[in-house]
């Protein structure tokens, strides 16, 4: 009884960030701010999924679902790190209001404009 | 009523995934489609596992860290042929 409870408060916890994490990504302008929301988030609302299906006592479910979390905060850095690497590398413009450049890149919308006129 | 409780979750869970293939489809920029695709995985593993959880079956889970291993691949490719017009 007490493993359905709190399977349960798990799962409405991770759809919670889920969610949170899939309005930040329809909310955020630019690629750079929305990095945050779709590797960060994700990942944290997958966890409680992972940590319910470990609930359940099965061992071959528990090795599993470990394996898939610990793959899972393995990758997504990298994965993050390679779109945002390629994001930057082809001048993808910033668009968010108040944003600092501090990188030695042209990284306006007018820069892209130019890049693209050439 | 566990069962119930995970029907519900899937329906949300597919609700989210409606809305992620809409940002795949309506989305500005390359690394942004890229990377709602990388999220519309990530969702994907999480039906995965309330399935299997609703089953009681463990071979779901196989099929999860399959599709997370494969959409971390696809990712590295497509980000870095992006950037330098080959993969490796």
């Amino acid at each position: 009884m007490w493993r359905d409870i709190l399977s349960g408060a798990l799962i409405v916890v991770g759809l919670l960030i889920i969610s949170l994490s899939v309005y930040g990504m329809l909310m955020m302008p630019d690629i750079y701010t929305s990095i945050h929301a779709a590797s960060k988030a994700a990942i944290l609302g997958l966890m409680p999924f992972l940590l319910a299906a470990m609930l359940t006592g099965n061992p071959a479910m528990i090795t599993r679902a470990l394996l898939i979390a610990v793959f899972l905060i393995l990758t997504t850095p990298i994965s993050a790190h390679i779109i945002g690497q390629a994001a930057y590398l082809t001048h993808e413009p910033m668009e968010t209001e108040g944003a600092i450049n501090e990188s030695g890149q042209e990284l306006s919308a007018a820069s892209a404009a130019a890049k693209a006129g050439d | 009523m566990p069962v119930l409780m995970f029907n519900l979750a899937l329906i949300w869970l597919a609700l989210l995934l409606l809305a992620t293939i809409l940002l795949v489809i309506r989305a500005r920029a390359t690394m942004v489609r890229l990377l709602a695709a990388d999220v519309l995985t990530l969702i994907l593993v999480a039906v995965l596992v309330m399935f299997a959880q609703r089953e009681g079956a463990a071979y779901y889970l196989d099929a999860a860290l399959i599709l997370a291993l494969l959409s971390f691949i696809g990712v590295i490719a497509a980000g870095r042929y992006y950037r330098s017009g080959r993969p490796f």
